[in-house]
C-alpha cells in the first residue's frame, strides 16, 4: 500500500535536469537509475479559472537513504517549481 | 534549475539546440495554436539551428515559416502531416512527409505535389478528408526527394500501440516494399503520458526497437502542437472546436500538455527515458539523436535554390501571345497604344505621353517586369473579348503604359496621376493592378483564364479567416458545454472591442456591466472570458479570396500546393501575404455589381433600340449628368448614394470629372476625421482664401484648394521640398504612418528644404501638414478609377433611367433595399410592372407601355436632368426570381415556354409546385388567364387550390397540349359560389409583400396616408422646396441607418426614411437627440419624426431630428381622439376627455408649418 507523504522537499537535479537526490526529514535520499517522468492531464474546466498547465508533473523514482533498502517514491513538481514528495510506494 | 516543466532552458547556446521535425503551426486550423513567427523565435531562443514546419494537410504556414526562420537566422524545413491510403483505399493512418533540401527544388516540388494529390483525392469524391495514395506518394518520393516519417498515428504506430508487434512489422514491410529505398524513417514520439496510455514511454521504446530490428533510422520528434506549455489549454479548445464536442465529452482529448516545442535538454531527457524503458543496442541514445540531426540536415531547404523565394515567375512569353522578346513587344504595343489613345488630344499631349511612356518603360526594364504588363494586358483583352465590362483600379491607373495597353481606361496625365505611386526602383514589391469586372461574370472570367493560360499556370488565391469576437466566444462556449442560447446572447454583445481585450472591456464598458456581474458570479463564465481571449485572431479556416487570381509559369504547381475551392477551381494554399515572397503574380479580379448593372442597362438599350452605347467613350463633360449629381438625386449612382455622400455631393456641387475624384477621396474615414471636407468646401465656395503655404506648393495643391487629400500630392510636396524624386517620395509617404520613422524624415526634409530655399516658417507649416497626413488620404489613382463608374452610372441614370433602373433591380449593387429603387423608378416616371408569367423573365426587362397605360400608382415624376429622348413610355417588368420559394427549374420552364395560351397550357408546360402556383395566382402573375380582371383573382386562386393530383417528376422539356381550359366562372348567387377567402381584405401591396417581399403596385405606407394628411406630415418629395430651418413632421419606413465617421468622434446617426413619395428623406440625429430618444433611434421601424430642415449646399436638404414616435402609436392616438370626439358629440360630458387627447396629440405634432399631405399623394 502506498503511503501518502505530501510534504515539500528539496530536490537536487543533475546536469541533464533529472532529479538526482532529495532531502526528506533531513536525510538525503539518492535516486538510483533513470527516473521516469509522467505528466497526467487534468479536467481543468471542472475547476476555477483557466490553468497555465493542463497536466501535473510526477517523477517516479527509486531512491535509498544511505545504505538502507531502496523505496519507490512519487515526486511532484508544481507549477511554481517547488517539489512535493507525494507518495512512498514502499 | 528550478523552472517548472522538464528541463526548460532558454540559455542553451547555438548548436546545442534540438531540431524539431514535426511541428504544426496555428495554420493547421483547429489543431495547432501557435503562429509560425512565434515558433521560429522560440526555437532560436532555445539555441536551435533548425526548425521544420509540418502543418496538417498542407503548407498553409510554409511561407511565413520560411520568412520567420530567415529573420531568426535558423535553417528551415518543410513538410506536411498527411493521411495516406493503400491501393484498396484502406486508410494507413497519418504520416509526416518531409521535403529534402539541396535538390534544386525537387524535394519541395514533390511535397507541393503530394499535398495537392491528397486534396485532389478528396475532391474527386473518394474520401471526406484529404489523403494521398501510398503508391502516388512513393512515386513522388523517388529521386530522393522526400522522407516519410511513420509515427504513432501511422498504421505501423497504431499496431505498436496495441502491442501487435508482428502486425507492426508486417505493415512496416509493406511500406518498405512500396516506398523507394531510404525514404522511410520511424518517428519516436513520447509525451511522458501515464503508462498504458497514448504518448507513454512504452510504445515509443517499441517503435525504436522496431527500427533497430529492421535496420531503419529512427528520429525523435515531439509532434508539436504549440510553442509553450501554457498553450496546451488552447489546443484543448482546438480539439473541441474541430470535433464540435464539449471538452468533457471529447473521445480522445490530448493525453497531457506535453506537445510543446521543448528545448534540447528536455528532448534529450525524453530520449533517455525512452531508451531506458526498453532493451536496446548500445549507443541507441546517441544514434537516435544523431539520426534526428542528420534528417534535419537533409531537410534543410535553401530559400532561393529550393523554394525560389523572391524570384518572380511570370507566364512564359508564348502563353501571353508573344513570339519575340517581351520587352521589345511591350515597347511596340506601348508606342502604338499612346498614338491611338492620345490621337484626339493634340500633338503636345501625344508628345507628353510618349515622354512619360519612355520614363515608365525605363523602370519596367530595370525591374524586369515586361512580362507582367503583357500578362495583365492579356487578361484585360481576354475579359473584353468576352464582352464583359472591365475597369482597372488601384495605383496602376497612374500609368500611361497601362492606359496605352487598354488595361486601364482612366487617362493618367491630365488627371494628375503618378507612375511612381505604382512602381519605382525604390518600390521592390511586385506591382498590383486590380481589375473590376461584372460581378455576374466573374466565375466565367476565372474559367476563361484557366483555359487560356492553362491549369498548370493559374490558381485562385486563398485567404485565412481568423477568429474574431463572436466566433471565439461561440467556440469557447461550445468547449465548455454551455447552453447555446446563453452563448449566443453573449456573442451578440461582442462588438466594438477585441475579444483579446474581453476582460478589460467588461471592466470599462458600462453597457457590458450586466454581463460583467454575471461573470463575477459564475466560474464557467469567468473561464469563458479567458478562453475567448485565447482564441481571438487564431486562424480559423481558409477560403477562396474574393478576387485574387495567381498567374505564373508552368512551374506553379511545383511551388504552391492547391486544393479545390468552393467553385471547383483549384485554390492555392498560400494567401496574399505569401504572394510577393513566393514571386507569384496576383491579379485582383473583383466582381463589381455596378458593372453588371451598367452592362445590363446597355444590353437592354441595345435590345430595345438596336443602338449600342460604349460607356467607355461617352463624353466626360455632360452637363445634364452633373446637374443630376448636383441635385443629390444620387440613389443608384456608384459611390454617391449613401446619405453621407448625398449630403457631401450637395455641398460640393461637382462641375467637372475631377470634382468627382475629389468628392470620393474626401468621403473616407481619414479625411473625414481630419475635417478635410469642411476645409475644402470653404475654400471651394470662396468662404476662405485657399492657403497654399508657399507659392511653390500652389501647382500641387491648386486642384484641392490648398487641402492635401491625395497621396500624389504628398509625394509631389516631398519632391518639391527635397528634390528626392517621386520614387523616393513615395517611400517617405508610406513611412509617414510609422511614428519611429518620422524624426528621420523630418530631419531630412528640413535640411534639404532649407537648401532649396524654403524659409523655416514655411517648412514648419508644411511639415505639420505632412506629419498630420499620416497614412490617411487616398491615392488619386483610386479616386479617379472610382469616379469613372460613378460618372458612367450617373450618365445612364440621366439619359436612360428605365434601362439603368432595370440593371440596378437585376443586380442590386447598392446599399438600399429594392423598394427604394422601385420608388425611384416611379419618381422618374418609369413604373415597375407587376409579375406576369406572360412577360416576366429571369431579369428585369424594360417594356414599352401600351398607349394610355397609366402605370400602377401615379406620382408626379420628378425631372431628373433631361427627361431623356421622347418615345413610347416604358415600364420595368418585375423579374421571376423575386417570387419567394420558387425554384430555378420552375422559373427556367416559365421563360422557355412563354407565352401561354391558357391556364391549362401553363400548368402542363411549367408544372409548378403547388406553393409557387398559388403564390403566382395571389400576386396576380396569372391574371392574364382571367383577362386581367382582378375581381376574379379569388376564383382563380380557389380553382388552383381545388386541383388535386399526385406529385410527379417533371422533365425540363415538358410537352403540352394547346387546349383552352379556362377558369370556371363562379357566377350566380355570390353566397354559394366557391371562392378563396385568402384575398379578402388584402391589398395588392400586402399580397406582393407576402410573396415577393417587394411591393411594386403601391407603397407599404399607403395605409397611413390619411393619418399623414391629418397630422400635417411633409412628403419627402416636398422637402427640397422648403427653406432651411423649417420645422417639419416627417414619416416613413426606415430604409437605412448609418453612423459615418465624424470629426471629434461624436456619433451622428443618419436615418433614411421612405414614405413612398420620392427619394428617401435623411434625418440626422445629433448627440443630444440620440440621448433624448434612446434606443428607438436605431430600432423603430415605422417612424414619425419632428425636426428642422437643414440645407446642405444649393440642392441638398436633410432634416435634423428632434423627436421621434412610432407611427403605430401615433395612429392609435388619432384613433382614440376620433372615437372620443364621436363620443363627445353623443354625450357632451366626455368633452374633457376629447380635449385631453387632443392635447396629447398636439404634443406629438406641434409644428408651425403644416405641409398637408396632398390629396394627390394620399
Amino acid at each position: 500500500m502506498p503511503q501518502i507523504i505530501d510534504i515539500r522537499v528539496d530536490v537536487e537535479l543533475s546536469a541533464d535536469g533529472d532529479p538526482r537526490a532529495f532531502t526528506w526529514d533531513r536525510f538525503e535520499h539518492t535516486i538510483i537509475g533513470q527516473p521516469q517522468a509522467v505528466f497526467t492531464r487534468t479536467r481543468w474546466w471542472e475547476n476555477d479559472g483557466v490553468p497555465t498547465r493542463i497536466d501535473t508533473e510526477l517523477w517516479r523514482v527509486d531512491a535509498a537513504r544511505g545504505g538502507e533498502e531502496q523505496h519507490r517514491y512519487d515526486l511532484r513538481r508544481d507549477v511554481d517549481g517547488s517539489w512535493v514528495l507525494a507518495l512512498d510506494w514502499g | 534549475m528550478n523552472e517548472p516543466g522538464t528541463g526548460r532552458s532558454g540559455t542553451a547556446g547555438p548548436g546545442t539546440g534540438f531540431p524539431h521535425l514535426h511541428v504544426a503551426s496555428a495554420y493547421s486550423t483547429h489543431y495547432g495554436v501557435t503562429l509560425p513567427e512565434a515558433l521560429a523565435g522560440q526555437a532560436r531562443a532555445q539555441g536551435a539551428s533548425f526548425l521544420a514546419l509540418t502543418d496538417r494537410d498542407g503548407l498553409y504556414g510554409a511561407v511565413k515559416h520560411l520568412r520567420a526562420c530567415g529573420a531568426e537566422g535558423i535553417r528551415a524545413g518543410l513538410g506536411a502531416d498527411l493521411a495516406v491510403h493503400d491501393d484498396d483505399r484502406l486508410p494507413l493512418g497519418r504520416v509526416v512527409v518531409l521535403a529534402h533540401g539541396g535538390t534544386s527544388g525537387r524535394g519541395y516540388a514533390a511535397l507541393c505535389r503530394a499535398v495537392s494529390a491528397a486534396h485532389q483525392a478528396m475532391s474527386t469524391g473518394t474520401g471526406r478528408e484529404p489523403s494521398i495514395g501510398r503508391s502516388e506518394l512513393a512515386e513522388l518520393a523517388g529521386l530522393r526527394a522526400l522522407t516519410v516519417l511513420l509515427g504513432p498515428v501511422s498504421d505501423v504506430g497504431e499496431a505498436i500501440g496495441r502491442r501487435a508487434t508482428k502486425e507492426a512489422g508486417a505493415r512496416l514491410t509493406a511500406w518498405q516494399g512500396s516506398m523507394p529505398t531510404g525514404s522511410v524513417c520511424l518517428e519516436v514520439v513520447c509525451h511522458l503520458a501515464e503508462p498504458g496510455s497514448r504518448g507513454s514511454v512504452t510504445p515509443a521504446t517499441r517503435m525504436l526497437a522496431l527500427a533497430e530490428q529492421n535496420g531503419l533510422p529512427a528520429v525523435l520528434t515531439n509532434a508539436v502542437r504549440y510553442g509553450e506549455p501554457e498553450d496546451a489549454v488552447t489546443a484543448d479548445l482546438a480539439d473541441a472546436a474541430r470535433t464540435l464536442t464539449p471538452l468533457a465529452e471529447l473521445e480522445q482529448p490530448q493525453t497531457n500538455g506535453q506537445a510543446w516545442l521543448k528545448p534540447a535538454g528536455a528532448m534529450r531527457q525524453v530520449a533517455r527515458m525512452v531508451v531506458d524503458a526498453g532493451l536496446h543496442d548500445d549507443g541507441a541514445l546517441t544514434r537516435l539523436l544523431r539520426d534526428t540531426d542528420m534528417l534535419a540536415d537533409r531537410c534543410t531547404l535553401d530559400p532561393q535554390a529550393d523554394i525560389g523565394l523572391g524570384t518572380p515567375r511570370m507566364p512564359e512569353a508564348r502563353v501571353i501571345g508573344v513570339t519575340g522578346d517581351p520587352l521589345a513587344e511591350l515597347w511596340k504595343r506601348g508606342r502604338s497604344g499612346v498614338d491611338e489613345r492620345y490621337a484626339a488630344s493634340g500633338r503636345t499631349a501625344v508628345e507628353t505621353a510618349h515622354a512619360r511612356l519612355e520614363y515608365e518603360m525605363a523602370t519596367v526594364e530595370h525591374l524586369g517586369f515586361a512580362s507582367y504588363f503583357l500578362t495583365v494586358a492579356r487578361v484585360a483583352d481576354l475579359v473584353r473579348g468576352m464582352g464583359v465590362r472591365i475597369q482597372a483600379r488601384g495605383s496602376g491607373v497612374g500609368s500611361v503604359l497601362n492606359y496605352a495597353l487598354h488595361t486601364s481606361s482612366v487617362e493618367p496625365i491630365a488627371n494628375g496621376l503618378l507612375w511612381e505611386r505604382f512602381l519605382s526602383p525604390e518600390r521592390q514589391t511586385l506591382p498590383d493592378i486590380d481589375l473590376d469586372v461584372e460581378s455576374a461574370r466573374r466565375h466565367d472570367i476565372y474559367r476563361a483564364i484557366f483555359q487560356t493560360f492553362g491549369a498548370d499556370r493559374v490558381s485562385l488565391m486563398s485567404m485565412t479567416n481568423a477568429y474574431r469576437g463572436r466566433g471565439a466566444v461561440r467556440d469557447a462556449g461550445l468547449a465548455l458545454g454551455m447552453d447555446a442560447g446563453q452563448v449566443s446572447a453573449i456573442a451578440k454583445q461582442m462588438w466594438r472591442f477585441n475579444a483579446r481585450d474581453f476582460r478589460r472591456a467588461l471592466e470599462e464598458k458600462p453597457e457590458l456591466e450586466p454581463l460583467a456581474a454575471e461573470v463575477r458570479a459564475s466560474q464557467q463564465l469567468d473561464q469563458l472570458v479567458d478562453l475567448t481571449a485565447r482564441l481571438d485572431r487564431l486562424p480559423r479556416h481558409i477560403s477562396v479570396h474574393p478576387c485574387g487570381v495567381i498567374l505564373s509559369d508552368a512551374s506553379l504547381l511545383d511551388r504552391t500546393p492547391v486544393q479545390a475551392s468552393g467553385m471547383g477551381l483549384p485554390m492555392s494554399q498560400f494567401d496574399k501575404h505569401d504572394m510577393d515572397p513566393m514571386g507569384l503574380i496576383k491579379l485582383d479580379i473583383l466582381g463589381v455589381r455596378m458593372q453588371s448593372a451598367m452592362a445590363h442597362a446597355v444590353e437592354e438599350h441595345r435590345r430595345l433600340t438596336g443602338e449600342s452605347i460604349d460607356l467607355d467613350r461617352i463624353p466626360l463633360d455632360d452637363e445634364p449628368t452633373f446637374e443630376l449629381i448636383r441635385s443629390t438625386r444620387t440613389l443608384g449612382i456608384f459611390q454617391l448614394e449613401s446619405p453621407g455622400q448625398m449630403e457631401l455631393v450637395g455641398k460640393l456641387q461637382p462641375e467637372v470629372f475631377n470634382d468627382l475624384t475629389v468628392e470620393i477621396s474626401l468621403f473616407r474615414p481619414g479625411p473625414m476625421q481630419n475635417n478635410m471636407p469642411l476645409l475644402y468646401l470653404q475654400a471651394r465656395h470662396g468662404e476662405v482664401v485657399p492657403d497654399y503655404i508657399h507659392p511653390r506648393f500652389e501647382p500641387i495643391l491648386r486642384e484641392t484648394r490648398g487641402v492635401v487629400i491625395f497621396h500624389e500630392q504628398v509625394m509631389r510636396l516631398f519632391d518639391e521640398l527635397t528634390g528626392c524624386g517621386l520614387g523616393k517620395a513615395d517611400v517617405f509617404r508610406r513611412h509617414l504612418g510609422k511614428p519611429e520613422q518620422l524624426p528621420l524624415i523630418e530631419a531630412y526634409v528640413r535640411e534639404q528644404a532649407l537648401g532649396r530655399g524654403f524659409p523655416p516658417a514655411v517648412i514648419d507649416r508644411i511639415w505639420t501638414v505632412l506629419a498630420g497626413f499620416g497614412s490617411f488620404g487616398f491615392a488619386k489613382a483610386h479616386g479617379a478609377a472610382f469616379a469613372l463608374p460613378t460618372y458612367q452610372s450617373a450618365w445612364l441614370k440621366t439619359h436612360h433611367p428605365a434601362v439603368f433602373l432595370a440593371g440596378l433591380l437585376t443586380h442590386d449593387p447598392g446599399m438600399w433595399p429594392k423598394d427604394l429603387l422601385v420608388a425611384e423608378a416611379r419618381a422618374l416616371g418609369v413604373p415597375v410592372l407587376p409579375l406576369d408569367v406572360q412577360h416576366s423573365v429571369l431579369d428585369y426587362r424594360v417594356e414599352d407601355l401600351p398607349p394610355g397605360h397609366a402605370g400602377p400608382v401615379q406620382v408626379e415624376p420628378v425631372t431628373a436632368g433631361s427627361p431623356g429622348p421622347a418615345g413610347p413610355r416604358r415600364g420595368i417588368r418585375l423579374a421571376l426570381p423575386e417570387l419567394s420559394g420558387s425554384t430555378a427549374a420552375e422559373r427556367a420552364r416559365i421563360v422557355r415556354h412563354q407565352p401561354f395560351s391558357s391556364l391549362q397550357d401553363f400548368r402542363d408546360r411549367v408544372r409548378p409546385r403547388r406553393s409557387s402556383f398559388e403564390a403566382l395566382a395571389r400576386v396576380g402573375a396569372l391574371d392574364s388567364f382571367i383577362g386581367y380582371d382582378r375581381e376574379r383573382r379569388h376564383e382563380l386562386l380557389a380553382h388552383i387550390q381545388s386541383l388535386r393530383g399526385t406529385a410527379v417528376a417533371v422533365h425540363d422539356d415538358q410537352l403540352a397540349f394547346d387546349v383552352d381550359l379556362p377558369v370556371p366562372r363562379y357566377t350566380g348567387d355570390r353566397f354559394t359560389a366557391v371562392t378563396s377567402l385568402e384575398l379578402r381584405g388584402r391589398t395588392q401591396t400586402e399580397l406582393e409583400l407576402r410573396d415577393l417581399s417587394l411591393a411594386v403596385s403601391g407603397h407599404q405606407l399607403a395605409r397611413f396616408y390619411p393619418l399623414f394628411a391629418e397630422l400635417g406630415v411633409t412628403p419627402a418629395s416636398a422637402l427640397a422646396d422648403l427653406p432651411g430651418g423649417t420645422e417639419v413632421l416627417l414619416a416613413g419606413v426606415r430604409r437605412a441607418t448609418n453612423t459615418p465617421p465624424m470629426r471629434g468622434g461624436r456619433r451622428v446617426v443618419f436615418v433614411s426614411l421612405d414614405d413612398g413619395t420620392g427619394p428617401v428623406a435623411n434625418v440626422v440625429f445629433f448627440h443630444d437627440a440620440q440621448e433624448r430618444i434612446g434606443a428607438p433611434v436605431f430600432q423603430t421601424r415605422h417612424l414619425l419624426v419632428r425636426g428642422r430642415t437643414r440645407r446642405s449646399g444649393a440642392k441638398g436638404v436633410s432634416v435634423t431630428g428632434d423627436s421621434l414616435w412610432d407611427l403605430a402609436d401615433a395612429a392609435r392616438l388619432v384613433k382614440q381622439r376620433h372615437s372620443a370626439e364621436r363620443a363627445a358629440k353623443n354625450a357632451a360630458g366626455d368633452e374633457a376627455r376629447a380635449e385631453a387627447l387632443a392635447a396629447e396629440l398636439a404634443a406629438v405634432a406641434p409644428t408651425n408649418v403644416r405641409h398637408l399631405w396632398s390629396a394627390r399623394s394620399a
